[in-house]
């Protein structure tokens, strides 16, 4: 097997908050292959969000962590400075999509300078050449008319073009490993086929790695190779995608994918069924799902489940004899 | 950019100038009792006070004065200083670079200490250097303008005898004013610079430049500050009348031959011509000033000059 | 649905919205509290009305007592801040000057008050042409730096305490105007006002069991906001001789008497300086603190 691009081992991250410590992320195990689509799914507030961030050392005021490491073709991301992040990692190496497009793009710069600002730093040429790249990069992200959209301000673009704007302007800086944090959220449901389709093509050009965070089975079912479901700050269950769909092993997932079958495929709106996520300021002892769980037995409130392989490429988290 | 907006926006400040004038106008006659008494004073007699009431049209009724001194003032007549016995705009037009010089040296003094002091207590933010910031702008917009001329006054100029104690000779004369007028207005720009540019740095576009491996320098200083800007360009308009206002003090302190020294001697000696010019030109200037301001928003802020 | 909910049903939700804004008042204090910036604003503020109440008591002598063979001795034992330029004790005239500036200062926040509040609830209440008509008045008069035009009208008038209060009035009560007029437009859209309305209360009415309650809280809200300016500007009619006279003793004829003597006695106008500084960094510091605590996550939080 080859060694993973992305290599997180118990990672644990807290929040203060006014009214305690916010165990955001609580022992979190995740690899992330090379040249793979890897999808982080979980419900709104379970960490996954913040994980991608930490990666980047892209932290709140408030945040503390408390163990753990975050490997990065072997080098401790944790243990590097925020400038040594920004010089080594930050584009070069690593690049993030965030949820929001209507917010991620400086408002009083048009497309053209921030594309620009991007390539004269990690592709400097003359000005003509930085020109044909630009437009070939909009081309690769399928926007029409690239000269005239060079020329706009964000709020000139609808979301859809700004997410996809977001895109080029990450791949101009050229990463091998970009992290996609709900990029599809706020758009319609139209224009995240468009966009899924754009991102599912440019990986197989350009072999970029990507962790794609998202709370929407229909996504991950879209674009991901492997699936890792998150629970409450932690990995419950690591599986290539067609594994999570055909046969889930972990409580949870199974209630995630069993669920997927109706419309509604953003999980935000349908695990409710079976009580809501736990809080996380003093969040439940052992396997933070237990109160959950139709499994449940004794141990599950003692000490959290590890991750187990069950079958080649497939961990999981649990107590549950019958891990099949 | 749009059309209604801006024919909105004249046609306010057209209202306002009206207005402005009128009550420019009426200061003379707010007070109970004769105008004309009131500028010649309590000796005059009545047939000087005949005279001088035929010479200012004060037998016609309020709407015709108004008007006589509105058509008057269109033409750059202000009509004639009792005191100095020449006319008004001579001596406003003598003392006006003076004051030129003065405020807009101590708004570029403010204006620069100000972001500056904004900029690092907002990237410093709960450092010393933050809780200095915020403590020293409560000082200062607690001292009274003309105590800090008095006080600088005292030490640099009586005592030190760095820089002269007063009047108009060369640069060095400028100094105690300038700094004066502007140290104290530096605390209305570091404290809004310092919370729009907190909130600059808390945008999605701000982290998502940085995943992007921005040097911190330039997010600061382009990405951010770029947007901080925008509105604290309106707040420099906002503060102009108090600028325009502290001047005054600062003029009589340091004897400093400008409009504002001119006003406190001719309100002191009933010259009202001058003092109805001199309310009249500072409060133009303010209208315009406020008007240049949100013309100037809606041009460095495309979401506002692209709209349609 | 909304037409079948009965009248106590109705005057319930009120009372919980009632409560809830008693509880964010309480939230508000509590932030106020913890603010020392605000406290230290307070104690200063608390200290000088004390000196201004008890002047006579405080003062080691009469402040226009004149003793023309001690004028501008340096502070001694029996003269702590030394004496001016006609023999009389600085200390005393300071004290009794804390009595002058704070009276003058209420006086022109009553009267600034009575005439912004009441056109700021005429616009805010009526709207359309009263409201454009006002606001319009409004901007006219804020094209005027406020210390020019309180001096035009100071000048007219003629010099005097009452005079600096009728000046300053006219030009300050703007702000009253804008903020009482906010207030009013934003009961007017709030869910209470919609519930009180749909049983039968008039807006007056409304307005009035609205307002009422925190009336006092809103009062020394009001007065420490506004009181900076009125502290500083009338202090400079007065140094500029178009406010209090002597032998009047108040802090800003006191600096301006003492300019003459900046060399043989620089504690005259020093001293009296300090005075109106501390004051209105008090209220200063008070006033950022009600901020704050009203507006959390406008600065630090």
């Amino acid at each position: 097997m080859m060694s993973p691009i992305l290599d997180i081992n118990d990672l644990y991250l807290s929040f203060s908050t006014e009214e305690g410590e916010l165990e955001a992320i609580n022992g979190l195990n995740l690899e992330v292959e090379q040249g793979k689509i890897h999808g982080l799914i979980g419900e709104t507030g379970c960490g996954k969000s913040v994980t991608g961030r930490t990666v980047l050392g892209l932290f709140d005021s408030n945040t503390m962590i408390k163990g753990g490491e975050i490997l990065y073709n072997g080098d401790d991301l944790l243990s590097k400075t925020q400038h040594e992040l920004q010089r080594d990692y930050r584009g070069n190496e690593i690049a993030m999509i965030f949820q929001d497009p209507g917010s991620s793009l400086n408002p009083v710069f048009k497309i053209e300078d921030q594309l620009d600002e991007v390539l004269r730093i990690y592709q400097p040429g003359k000005k003509a050449e930085r020109r044909k790249k630009m437009i070939a990069a909009l081309n690769a992200v399928k926007l029409p008319d690239p000269e005239r959209l060079l020329k706009k301000y964000p709020h000139q673009l609808s979301g859809g073009m700004k997410q996809r704007v977001m895109i080029a302007l990450n791949l101009a800086c050229q990463p091998s490993l970009l992290i996609a944090d709900e990029p599809t959220t706020a758009l319609d449901v139209s224009i995240q086929a468009q966009f899924i389709n754009v991102l599912k093509e440019l990986q197989k050009e350009i072999d970029i790695t990507i962790l794609y965070i998202t709370h929407d089975m229909a996504v991950v079912s879209e674009i991901c190779d492997q699936v890792s479901v998150m629970y409450a700050g932690r990995i419950v269950e690591d599986v290539s995608m067609e594994d999570l769909f055909n046969k889930p092993v972990h409580p949870y997932s199974k209630l995630l994918v069993s669920s997927v079958l109706g419309p509604e495929t953003n999980i935000d709106n349908l695990v409710e069924i079976s009580g809501s996520v736990p809080r996380l300021i003093n969040p439940p002892p052992g396997c933070r799902f237990h109160p959950r769980c139709e499994h449940m037995k004794p141990e599950c409130k003692e000490e959290p489940p590890v991750l187990k392989e069950v079958a080649p490429g497939h961990q999981v988290a649990c107590f549950k004899e019958d891990l099949s | 950019m749009n059309k209604k907006f801006l024919l909105n926006r004249f046609g306010r400040t057209l209202l306002t100038l009206v207005g402005v004038s009128i009550i420019a106008f009426m200061i003379l006659h707010l007070a109970p009792g004769d105008p004309a008494r009131i500028m010649l004073g309590q000796f005059a007699t009545e047939e000087n006070i005949e005279i001088f009431r035929e010479q200012h049209h004060l037998n016609e009724p309020l709407p015709v004065q108004y008007g006589a001194w509105i058509t008057g003032v269109m033409q750059g007549n202000f009509g004639y200083s009792i005191r100095y016995n020449r006319p008004v705009h001579e001596l406003i037009w003598t003392r006006m670079w003076p004051t030129l010089t003065l405020t807009v040296s101590a708004l570029v003094l403010a204006v620069i200490l100000g972001f500056t002091l904004g900029i690092l207590a907002a990237i410093k933010r709960n450092s010393w250097l933050d809780y200095i910031t915020t403590i020293q702008a409560m000082f200062w917009i607690s001292i009274p303008a003309f105590w800090l001329g008095i006080l600088f006054l005292y030490f640099f100029g009586l005592r030190l005898r760095w820089f002269p104690i007063g009047g108009m000779a060369g640069l060095a004369s400028l100094v105690l004013p300038v700094f004066a007028l502007g140290l104290r207005e530096e605390a209305w720009f570091a404290r809004p610079m310092r919370s729009e540019m907190l909130e600059v740095l808390n945008q999605a576009y701000i982290r998502s430049a940085r995943a992007r491996g921005i040097k911190e320098r330039v997010i600061i200083t382009k990405h951010a500050l770029r947007n901080a800007l925008i509105p604290l360009v309106t707040m420099i308009a906002l503060r102009l009348p108090w600028i325009i206002g502290g001047s005054v003090v600062i003029e009589v302190v340091f004897a400093w031959g400008g409009m504002g020294s001119l006003l406190v001697n001719s309100v002191l000696a009933r010259d009202f011509p001058v003092v109805q010019a001199i309310l009249l030109l500072i409060s133009f200037a303010v209208v315009m000033a406020n008007l240049f301001a949100d013309l100037l928003y809606s041009v460095i802020d495309p979401r506002i000059r692209l709209e349609d | 649905m909304e037409d079948t909910l009965t009248y106590e049903e109705i005057k319930k939700d009120i009372d919980n919205l009632k409560q809830e804004k008693t509880s964010q008042l309480a939230l508000v204090w509590s932030r106020f509290k913890r603010n020392k910036l605000a406290l230290i604003g307070g104690i200063i503020v608390l200290i000088m009305v004390l000196i201004a109440i008890f002047a006579p008591v405080l003062a080691p002598h009469d402040p226009y007592r004149t003793a023309p063979l001690r004028r501008l001795e340096a502070p001694s034992f029996e003269h702590p801040l030394g004496t001016d330029a006609m023999g009389r004790d600085m200390l005393s005239r300071l004290i009794y000057g804390a009595r002058v500036e704070l009276s003058i200062g209420i006086l022109i926040i009553l009267f600034e008050g009575t005439i912004g509040i009441t056109l700021g609830l005429l616009a805010g209440y009526f709207g359309g042409w009263v409201d454009s008509v006002i606001m319009r008045l409004v901007d006219i008069l804020r094209s005027f730096p406020v210390i020019i035009l309180a001096m035009a009208i100071a000048g007219v008038l003629g010099q005097g305490v009452y005079n600096v209060v009728i000046a300053l009035g006219i030009v300050g009560w703007t702000t009253f105007a804008r903020m009482v007029r906010s207030k009013i437009l934003s009961i007017k859209e709030s869910d209470y006002v919609e519930a009180a309305r749909s049983i039968g209360e008039s807006t007056p009415s409304i307005i009035i069991r609205y307002i009422l309650p925190n009336a006092v809280s809103t009062a020394i809200i009001m007065v420490c906001i506004m009181m900076p300016t009125a502290l500083i500007a009338s202090a400079t009619l007065s140094f500029l001789g178009l406010g209090v006279q002597p032998p009047i003793a108040s802090w800003g004829s006191i600096i301006s008497a003492g300019r003459d003597y900046l060399l043989q006695a620089p504690w005259i106008s020093t001293t009296a300086g300090l005075f109106i500084m501390f004051t209105v960094l008090g209220f200063n510091f008070i006033g950022d603190g009600l901020r704050d605590a009203f507006d959390p996550t406008a600065d630090r939080s």
